[in-house]
């Protein structure tokens, strides 16, 4: 009896010990991968990163992949938000409970881990391969063919926030609206949209933060540029590109610029989702 | 059941408050998944009177309430049989418009619910869908309903502050003068009292009696102190029947059925 | 109101009701399309890489499965190789990272004092955030030579037939496989074990976070019930959580394959970038992701092909995994009656 007993004690003692030694590996991976991050990246991080290009490769910046990130984000975020918080509107709403939305709803789970690169493949498929036939054969990557691919990556966070955002409106509001003879398109735009606003905020920041660091979708969509471009139908370097294309360089200073490169990105999306979570749990306090 | 039903209640009920009655209740039946929740009701609502419905928690009340506006149409799978007129006109008839429906019943629900937005907007709000009103009018509109729901005096230097940070009995007289804001004929009130506390409480039910002048008022509450304080009649329900509906004084002294005795001396539910 | 007011008013009203039906209407088509638009990202991105692949499948049938050829001098191109890489990358993966996430999961929900577990989850949650990219360049400049001069000798030596310094170990000797898949001549980090690793602490977050949440799940009168007859906290968690959770956990796990198998630039970094076939877990190789990031800018013909017909075939079978994925995690969510 007492040694049956202490052999349990010792099972849940090691139990005990090996799940302690799991989160510490789980941490320390996560302090080590950060930890380089900022100590090469910090010391790779000079002013002339924001203000050169990648044209002068050692000697220059990354100022145009910089530019190309936020300009290939903001449409990838400008395409799916609308059309995630709609489709996350007819989810809840309008599909909850039936066939088809059930079935979306679900897709749309399998959707947020989709490999992005084949996502990349089908912007490909459906509008740079087009885009060429119409420029006679010159291959057109451009900035806005990669805002789409990241576009498609995106909706589907927006889409699954909005869905449960909306689901947790209480119903009261519904009714209270609907009593007053207000119909339901205004119910959704106007009052549903407001109860439930930080938390598609939050699935929107949730999104940016996800596509900032997305690289392979990106390869054969916006491509690439060593120069400033501004406008979308141009190629379009960005800073995973740059990151991507420099790690696999054999200069070691490039492999700082790398680095630099890294850091600013993992900061970019560590912020966003810093952001989001107090965003939300302001939202959590304030709506019980 | 339901002829004794017809026979006796709507009858009793209109010769003892003798007024023509707004809304008459003939043979309805609810279900909801197949569940027969109310059998065979039939009732008189008289004009201009607060009418109460009393019983135990799921005998219907609320339920009953509820077809009124026509709310539980929201829902599927949801069924309401037979008739209800206002005014003469079957609200069941699906050729009744909502918008209609809707601006002639207002309700109040439970929990206060006022819209996430300014106290200005919540009121404005649903006129805005019902009339092309210029800023002028709104706004007298607005502070008319404000006044009307005896809530103006508190709110009128904060019309532009969200409605979440009013305290609850403020927001539950927000959401009255919001629904009497469309100048409906009939007021629903839906246990407007049960998440108050006795202060607001007391508040909500003086308004109520102010009300009455204006609007025939239907009031579900859980509160048999409530319904015998601020009603004219009251309707008994219990397990989606009405065993009685008479004069609430009556309901309250003298009860003509056995149930209804036991359930207001406390015996059960 | 006077009779012809009343008229009026009742024209009005029916006006805007038929307005009123118009616009929701024209607002339930808008939202229906939009979400439709998600089905159709789907069925687009699985059409497009079939009709991108069309050429390779009729060129290679389903020789293309089996070939271990990868050949753009002669034309020839066969799936085995990326997708043995693929694989083997997310199997070591997931060995790695399921006892490894339990852990966490445990740890989290019922060692852990109270005030430590959301400090510690969103520590580890803040890894999930973390960009692929960002693991791949640590995997490629940090930890690949780590594992290059620590980790690679030892286990070549100890474990492996092709040890550095001539004398075959006990294990190479006597146990079958082993000494192939840690034996190698190769001289740097980056190999298909090293890409597996990688991948592991890049879903750990991913399945540690299910698992937590569906632990979490598990009624406290039921484990309560146990407690109170004596259970230790590991009996409670192996007799009582897990059975209860089992197929959600199952489903987490899943859900980090789904993820490792379609991930890129993690793995890409770190794979080494060979087109080979090699029995040792330290030698370099190629998944099928990284195969479409290395060769498609530059591809062309039945070579782009190809490369659209691998996406094609990593597309259906991450879009299965993730709906095994999907389907166990939702057998919990039914019996919480959600």
């Amino acid at each position: 009896m007492s040694s049956l007993y202490l052999r349990r004690r010792i099972t849940n003692w090691l139990a005990m010990g090996l799940s302690t030694l799991a989160t510490l590996i789980g941490l320390a991976f996560l302090a080590w991968i950060l930890w380089e991050t900022l100590r090469q990246g910090i010391s790779a991080l000079h002013l002339s990163l924001f203000t050169k290009i990648t044209a002068n490769g050692a000697d220059g910046g990354l100022a145009n992949a910089m530019v190309g990130s936020l300009i290939i984000n903001f449409i990838g975020i400008a395409i799916a938000t609308p059309i995630g918080v709609m489709a996350g509107m007819w989810l809840a709403e309008y599909a909850n409970r039936t066939k088809l939305g059930e079935s979306i709803r679900f897709l749309n789970d399998i959707l947020l881990s989709a490999p992005s690169i084949v996502m990349g493949l089908f912007v490909y498929t459906i509008i740079v391969l087009p885009s060429t036939a119409i420029t006679n054969g010159s291959t057109t990557f451009s900035g806005f063919a990669g805002g789409v691919a990241l576009a498609l990556i995106a909706l589907p966070v927006i889409v699954r926030t909005t869905d449960e955002m909306l689901r947790l409106v209480p119903s009261t509001l519904r009714e209270a609206a609907l009593s007053l003879g207000v119909p339901q398109w205004k119910l959704t735009m106007q009052i549903l949209i407001r109860a439930a606003r930080s938390g598609i905020i939050t699935g929107v920041l949730l999104a940016l933060a996800r596509i900032s660091g997305e690289t392979a979708p990106l390869l054969f969509t916006a491509f690439g540029n060593n120069y400033m471009a501004l406008n979308p139908i141009d190629k379009m370097s960005s800073l995973p590109q740059i990151i991507y294309q420099y790690a696999n360089d054999p200069g070691a200073d490039l492999h700082a610029m790398a680095w630099a490169g890294a850091f600013v990105v993992t900061m970019f999306v560590l912020l966003l989702s810093l952001a989001s979570r107090l965003l939300f749990s302001r939202n959590k306090v304030s709506h019980d | 059941m339901t002829d004794s039903a017809l026979a006796t209640n709507p009858a009793q009920a209109a010769a003892a408050s003798a007024v023509a009655p707004k809304l008459t209740v003939r043979d309805l039946h609810f279900y909801y998944n197949g569940f027969h929740a109310l059998k065979g009701i039939a009732m008189d609502i008289p004009e201009k009177k607060v009418t109460a419905i009393i019983g135990p928690s799921g005998c219907g009340k609320s339920t009953l309430l509820r077809i009124f506006n026509r709310i539980y149409a929201i829902y599927p799978k949801l069924e309401a049989k037979g008739e209800i007129t206002l005014d003469g006109e079957n609200i069941l008839d699906p050729r009744y418009s909502m918008n209609r429906l809707r601006s002639k019943v207002g309700m109040v629900f439970q929990k206060p619910v006022p819209f996430p937005m300014t106290i200005f907007e919540n009121v404005a709000y649903g006129i805005r869908h019902h009339e092309k009103l210029s800023k002028a009018d709104m706004s007298d509109r607005v502070e008319k309903a404000l006044r009307s729901a005896a809530l103006w005096d508190e709110v009128k230097d904060k019309l532009k502050n969200n409605a979440l940070g009013l305290s609850g009995g403020q927001q539950q007289r927000l959401c009255i003068a919001r629904a009497i804001a469309l100048k409906p004929e009939v007021l629903l009130l839906d246990e407007p009292t049960s998440a108050l506390d006795p202060i607001a409480t007391s508040r909500i039910e003086q308004l109520v009696e102010e009300l009455k002048s204006e609007f025939t008022i239907v009031i579900v509450t859980h509160n048999m102190q409530q319904a015998a304080r601020v009603s004219d009649l009251t309707a008994f329900m219990y397990m989606g029947e009405l065993i009685e509906f008479d004069v609430t004084e009556k309901i309250f002294t003298k009860p003509g059925k056995k149930q209804t005795e036991d359930y207001i001396t406390g015996r059960f539910g | 109101m006077s009779a012809s007011q009343a008229a009026v008013s009742a024209i009005d009203l029916e006006q805007r009701s038929k307005r009123d039906a118009r616009a929701e209407r024209l607002f339930r088509w808008l939202l229906k399309g939009c979400a439709l638009l998600v089905l159709a990202s789907l069925l687009g991105a699985a059409g497009a890489t079939l009709w991108g692949g069309r050429e390779a499948f009729s060129t290679f049938g389903w020789h293309f499965l089996v070939s271990t050829a990868w050949d753009p001098g002669n034309d020839v191109y066969g799936a085995l190789v990326p997708v043995y890489g693929t694989v083997m990358t997310s199997l070591i993966a997931l060995v790695i990272a399921v006892p490894i996430s339990f852990g966490i999961a445990l740890y989290l929900s019922e060692v852990a004092p109270a005030w430590l577990r959301t400090p510690v989850a969103s520590a580890i949650e803040l890894l999930a955030g973390i960009p692929s990219i960002i693991y791949g360049m640590w995997g490629l400049f940090i930890f690949a030579p780590f594992f290059a001069d620590h980790i690679k000798p030892w286990l070549t030596s100890n474990l492996g037939n092709k040890p550095d310094d001539g004398k075959l170990s006990w294990i190479a000797q006597h146990v079958p496989f082993i000494g192939k898949l840690f034996g190698s001549d190769y001289p740097f980090g980056a190999s298909i074990l090293v890409a597996g690793i990688v991948l592991a602490i890049m879903i750990i977050p991913f399945i540690s976070s299910v698992m937590r949440e569906v632990f979490q799940t598990v009624p406290t009168r039921l484990k309560e019930s146990a407690y109170a007859l004596g259970s230790s906290t590991w009996e409670v968690s192996w007799d009582i959580v897990l059975p209860y959770t089992r197929s959600a956990v199952i489903g987490g796990v899943f859900l980090g394959l789904g993820r490792a198998l379609g991930e890129t630039m993690a793995v890409t970094f770190v794979l080494g970038n060979a087109m080979t076939l090699s029995a040792s877990l330290l030698d370099p190789g190629t998944s099928i992701a990284s195969t479409i990031a290395n060769q498609f800018s530059e591809a062309s013909g039945l070579q782009k092909s190809s490369l659209m017909a691998l996406a094609f075939l990593l597309f259906v079978v991450t879009f299965i995994v993730l709906l095994i994925a999907r389907l166990m995690l939702r057998r919990l969510a039914s019996k919480e009656g959600r």
